[in-house]
C-alpha cells in the first residue's frame, strides 16, 4: 500500500549508541538528529523543569568547545540547530551544508561525553535566568499561557510522570544546582539511552567511520532509572473533571481533554484518526459545525499527545467570540463529540489523504526526515515505521473510530478547563 | 584513521555545489506569468498564485478589505458551499491556503503531483468564481475583530502595532496593523469584497509559479485549461512614500498593569526592497541582530540573562518598512535591556563591524541558502519573491556571489546609513509604575505613557 521508501540502516555501538542512516543525495544538505531518552517525566517533586534547563545547558560549551562556540560554528557553516524538552525525550539537531557533516559530529560527540568539565556556576546562573525569562514569555505573560499545566494536572494525577508541565515551576528552577547538573548528566545523557540518526546527502562508509571516530570512545553508562511516581494510570478519568479559570484573557475559550490509549499501543492509531475527523482541515466535524455553521467558535484546535506513559491526552479547544458564554462552548463541543459515534467512512479517507500530504510535506526536509527516524528507534525499536505510518492509519476502520468517540469521548473520561475573560464577570 | 585531537576543530568536507533549480518562464496567451520549477525528489508539487491585491493600496477606512476578502473566498463558490469546496479539495489530501500581505494576495495549493489536474481547477475555481455568502462575509468579519481583540490583549502584538504606529507618519499604510482596525474592518461588506475581488484579482504583475514533480508544458496545458480565460489589469494602486512619525528619539510607554515581562520594540523607517543597499544591509542586521550569535543576543541573553531572545530586522517592503529590534525581558530589567540595544546600535553605527563578523555572516547567509531550498514550498516561494518585487530572472542564480562579494566597509557604510540610533522610537508594554522610573532614568529622551 504504501509509496514511501525511505532507505534505512541501523547500526549499534559497543556503548550502547543507536545510529539510524538514511541517504537522500538530491540536495547538499545533511541533517544530524539526537534524541535522549529522557524528559519531564524523568524528573522528580522538586525538580520540576530541569530536564529543559538542562537542555539549555548542553549549548554552555564542552570540553573542547568553548562556551556558544557551537552556536557560532553551525551558524558560521550556513547551518541551523536547535534542542526540545517533551514528555519522553529531548532532542537535539543540526542541518548543515553536507560538507560540514563531521563538523556537526564533532559538537554532538563532545557534549555527550565531555560536557561536565565546562559547567559552571556563572553559566548556570545565566541559563536560569534566560530559562526564567522563556517561562515569563510563553507562559505567564500571555493569555492563556498556562493551559497545559493545568490541563495536566487535571488529566494526570498529582503521582504521575505526566502531572507538571515541561517548563516546571519557577521555584524548582530556582532550587536548581551545579550537583543536580553533573547527576543529570551522568544518569541519562549516556550513549546507552540516545539515537543519532544522519539523512541527507553524505557518503555510508565514510559517515560510519566517522561516527566511531567521534562517538565510539565515549562510555557507557549504568541502565537508566525507573520513572519517578507512579507511571500505572486508568484508561479512563472515570468522570469529568473541570477547572474555571477567570483571567486577562481576551476571548472564552473551552479546552477538553480525555485519557486516551498511549502511542505505544496499537490503539493510538484510532485516536489519531477521530482527532483528524475532529479537527483536520475546513472539512472536519468541528471546523464544519462550529465554526462555518452555528459560528459559536471563531476558532477551533484538536490534538493528540504522541506520549508514551500509561495514558496519552487528546483535546480539543473551542475559543469563543465576545459575549459567548462558556456554556454555549461546551455544549456545543460535547455535541460533536458524541456525533463521532455516527462517523461516516468517506471522513477517514479524507483525513487519510490530507494525513498523507502531510507526512510528504514533512519528509521533503531532511531535518524531518531525521528526527521522525530518531522517534521511532527510540520509541519503537523500529525505524521503518515512517514508511508504514500511513498503512497504521489507513487500517483504522471507521467502526473503530466510533467506538472510540464512545469509549473514550464521553463524560466520564472529560476533564473541562474553561477560560473566561476578566471584565464579562 | 589518526589519532582524534578532540581541541581540533574538524576540516570541512569537499563542497558540493547547490544549484538553484532552472525556472521556465512563459507567458501565457491571457497574459498570465507562467514559472515552473522541477523538482523531482518526492511526488509533490507546491502552486503559487500572485495578484496585486494587497494592503498597501487600500485607504484609511478600507484597511482590511484585502485581508478579508482573502479570508472569505473559502466560503465557497458559484457552484459549490464552503463545506463542500473543503470537501473537495481535502478529499484529494490537497491543502489550500490564501495569505494577503501588504503587496498583494497569494493562493497556494500543495498536493500530490498525481492529484495536481484535479486539484488546479478547485484553486481556480475558489479564486475567479468566489460567491461571498452572506453568511461567510459576517463570519469572517467578526473572526477577524475577535482577532483584532486577541492582538490587544496580547503583549507581542500589543507592541508590534505600536511601534509601527510610532514609527510612520500618521495614516500611512504601515502605520497600521496588516489586517485593519476595528472601525475599518467593521465597515466591510460584501459588495466591497466583490468589487475588490473583479478590480483586483487579475492576472496583470501578477504570477503563476508551479514547483515540484511537474513538466513545464503539462504545466502549461493544465494552467490554460482552468485559467486560460482569465484576463486583466488589476486596478492602479497609488504610490506613497513613508514619512517618519518623527525625528527625535522618544519612549513610549503602554501601561500593561502587573506585567512579569516588558515587550520592547526600537526602530524607526527603514529601506525598500530595492535598495543597492541590499546585500551589506543584510549582512548588517545579521551580525546585529539576525542570528544567534549576533551581537544584541549575546549581550542581552548570552552575558546578561535578560531575556529568552532578542532579534532585530528590516522588513524589507516595495515601499520602506520598518528596521526594528524586538525583545521581551523581565520587567526589573526593563531600563538596562533598553540601555544596552541602545548601546548596540550606537557601537555599530559609529565603530562598524570586524572583518571576521561580516566573514561569519556572509558565510551563514550563503551556506544556509541551500539548506532553505530542499522542499517544493520553499521554492515556489522564493519564485515567487521574483514576482512580488521584481527581481531579475537569474536572482537567486546569483544570490550566494552577491552575498560572498560584500566588504566589511559596505556594510559599515549601510549601517552608518540605514540604522539611525537618533531618531529611534522606543515602545515597551509593560507594567508602566516599575518601569517608567527606570527609563526616564537613561537620559535617551523624553518618556510619555500612551
Amino acid at each position: 500500500m504504501s509509496r514511501l521508501t525511505i532507505p534505512i540502516e541501523r547500526h549499534r555501538l559497543e556503548n550502547g549508541l543507536r545510529i539510524v542512516l538514511s541517504q537522500d543525495r538530491t540536495v547538499p544538505v545533511v541533517a544530524v538528529n539526537l534524541w535522549y531518552g529522557v524528559g519531564s517525566r524523568n524528573e522528580p517533586k522538586g525538580k520540576t523543569g530541569f530536564a529543559h534547563l538542562f537542555e539549555h545547558m548542553m549549548f554552555q560549551g564542552s570540553a573542547h568547545v568553548p562556551k556558544n562556540k557551537h552556536f557560532e560554528l553551525i551558524e558560521r557553516a550556513g547551518g541551523t540547530l536547535n534542542a526540545t524538552t517533551w514528555f519522553d525525550r529531548t532532542n537535539y539537531f543540526e542541518a548543515v551544508p553536507s560538507h560540514e557533516l563531521e563538523l556537526a559530529l564533532w559538537l554532538e560527540s563532545d557534549r555527550m561525553g565531555w560536557m561536565l568539565p565546562a559547567m559552571d556556576q556563572e553559566k548556570l546562573d545565566n541559563q536560569r535566568e534566560v530559562v526564567k525569562n522563556e517561562k515569563r514569555q510563553r507562559y505567564d505573560n500571555q493569555p492563556y499561557g498556562d493551559w497545559d499545566e493545568r490541563l495536566q494536572a487535571l488529566v494526570y494525577p498529582a503521582e504521575h510522570p505526566y502531572h507538571h508541565s515541561v517548563i516546571g515551576s519557577m521555584e524548582d528552577i530556582d532550587d536548581a544546582t551545579l550537583d543536580d547538573v553533573a547527576q543529570f548528566f551522568e544518569t541519562f545523557y549516556v550513549p546507552n539511552n540516545a539515537v543519532l540518526t544522519i539523512a541527507g546527502d553524505f557518503d555510508r562508509d565514510h559517515a560510519l567511520g566517522l561516527i566511531d571516530r567521534y562517538f565510539g570512545d565515549i562510555a557507557k553508562g549504568a541502565d537508566i532509572p525507573v520513572l519517578p511516581g507512579d507511571p500505572n494510570i486508568a484508561p479512563l478519568i472515570g468522570e469529568t473533571v473541570r477547572e474555571h479559570v477567570i483571567a486577562d484573557v481576551p476571548l472564552t475559550r473551552v479546552i477538553m481533554a480525555f485519557r486516551v490509549p498511549p502511542y505505544s499501543s496499537e490503539d493510538f492509531a484510532v485516536a489519531e484518526v477521530a482527532r483528524s475527523l475532529l479537527g483536520m482541515g475546513r472539512a472536519s466535524r468541528l471546523y464544519r459545525r462550529l465554526v462555518r455553521e452555528s459560528r459559536v467558535a471563531n476558532s477551533v484546535v484538536t490534538y493528540v499527545f504522541p506520549v508514551l506513559s500509561g495514558a496519552a491526552m487528546l483535546l480539543v479547544w473551542a475559543t469563543g467570540y465576545p459575549g459567548t458564554s462558556p456554556q454555549e462552548l461546551e455544549d456545543a463541543l460535547s455535541e460533536e463529540l458524541a456525533g463521532l459515534a455516527e462517523a461516516e467512512a468517506h471522513e477517514v479517507e479524507r483525513a487519510i489523504a490530507l494525513t498523507e500530504t502531510d507526512l510528504v510535506r514533512a519528509l521533503e526536509r531532511m531535518s524531518e526526515r531525521a528526527d521522525l527516524l530518531s522517534m521511532f528507534e527510540l520509541y519503537f525499536d523500529d525505524p521503518g515505521r515512517i514508511n508504514s505510518e500511513l498503512d497504521r492509519l489507513r487500517a483504522v476502520s471507521v467502526e473503530q473510530v466510533r467506538d472510540f468517540a464512545r469509549s473514550h469521548l464521553g463524560p466520564n473520561n472529560r476533564a473541562v478547563l474553561v477560560y473566561e475573560p476578566k471584565e464579562a464577570v | 584513521m589518526s589519532t582524534l585531537d578532540r581541541m581540533q576543530q574538524p576540516a570541512s568536507g569537499p563542497v558540493r555545489s547547490f544549484e538553484f533549480p532552472e525556472v521556465d518562464r512563459r507567458r501565457l496567451l491571457n497574459g498570465i506569468d507562467l514559472r515552473v520549477a522541477r523538482l523531482s525528489r518526492l511526488p509533490m508539487v507546491s502552486v503559487n498564485l500572485f495578484v496585486r491585491a494587497g494592503e498597501a493600496g487600500l485607504s484609511e477606512q478600507r484597511a482590511g478589505l484585502a485581508v478579508l476578502t482573502g479570508d472569505a473566498l473559502e466560503g465557497g463558490t458559484q457552484r459549490r458551499s464552503g463545506s463542500e469546496l473543503a470537501e473537495a479539495l481535502e478529499g484529494l489530501g490537497a491543502r489550500l491556503g490564501v495569505s494577503t500581505g501588504w503587496e498583494g494576495t497569494s493562493i497556494s495549493l500543495s498536493c500530490l503531483a498525481d492529484r495536481l489536474e484535479e486539484a488546479l481547477p478547485l484553486l481556480a475555481e475558489t479564486f475567479l468564481e468566489p460567491d461571498f455568502p452572506t453568511e461567510e462575509v459576517d463570519r469572517v468579519r467578526e473572526q477577524e475583530l475577535a482577532a483584532i481583540r486577541q492582538r490587544e490583549m496580547d503583549p507581542a502584538s500589543l507592541a508590534s502595532d505600536e511601534a509601527v504606529r510610532r514609527f510612520f507618519a500618521a495614516g500611512q499604510p504601515y502605520a497600521r496593523p496588516q489586517g485593519g482596525t476595528e472601525a475599518s474592518v467593521s465597515s466591510v461588506t460584501r459588495d466591497h469584497m466583490r468589487g475588490y475581488a473583479d478590480a483586483c484579482y487579475r492576472p496583470g504583475e501578477g504570477g503563476l509559479v508551479i514547483v515540484g514533480d511537474i513538466d513545464p508544458n503539462e504545466a502549461e496545458a493544465l494552467a490554460l485549461n482552468c485559467l486560460g480565460e482569465w484576463t486583466g489589469e488589476p486596478a492602479g494602486v497609488a504610490g506613497f512614500d513613508p514619512r517618519p512619525a518623527r525625528q527625535d528619539r522618544k519612549i513610549w510607554v503602554v501601561d500593561r498593569p502587573g506585567s512579569v515581562q516588558s515587550e520592547i520594540r526600537v526602530g524607526h523607517v527603514g529601506t525598500a526592497r530595492d535598495t543597492p543597499d541590499y546585500f551589506p544591509l543584510s549582512v548588517a542586521n545579521m551580525l546585529l541582530g539576525g542570528t544567534f550569535t549576533s551581537r544584541l543576543n549575546l549581550n542581552l541573553r548570552e552575558k546578561n540573562g535578560f531575556t529568552y531572545g532578542v532579534r532585530s530586522g528590516f522588513s524589507f517592503r516595495s515601499r520602506p518598512g520598518p528596521f526594528q529590534v524586538s525583545t521581551s525581558v523581565g520587567t526589573e530589567v526593563t531600563g538596562p535591556a533598553v540601555r544596552e540595544i541602545m548601546h548596540e546600535l550606537e557601537n555599530l553605527v559609529a565603530g562598524g563591524p570586524t572583518d571576521e563578523e561580516v566573514a561569519a555572516s556572509r558565510d551563514f547567509a550563503a551556506g544556509i541558502f541551500g539548506l532553505q531550498m530542499e522542499t517544493a514550498g520553499q521554492i515556489a516561494s522564493r519564485v515567487t519573491q521574483c514576482v512580488v518585487y521584481g527581481l531579475p530572472d537569474d536572482y537567486y542564480h546569483r544570490y550566494r556571489d552577491n552575498v560572498r562579494a560584500v566588504t566589511t566597509e559596505q556594510v559599515a557604510d549601510a549601517a552608518r546609513s540605514h540604522i539611525r540610533p537618533s531618531e529611534a522610537q522606543i515602545v515597551v508594554v509593560g507594567a508602566a509604575d516599575e518601569i517608567v522610573g527606570p527609563l526616564e532614568a537613561l537620559g535617551l529622551g523624553p518618556v510619555e505613557v500612551v
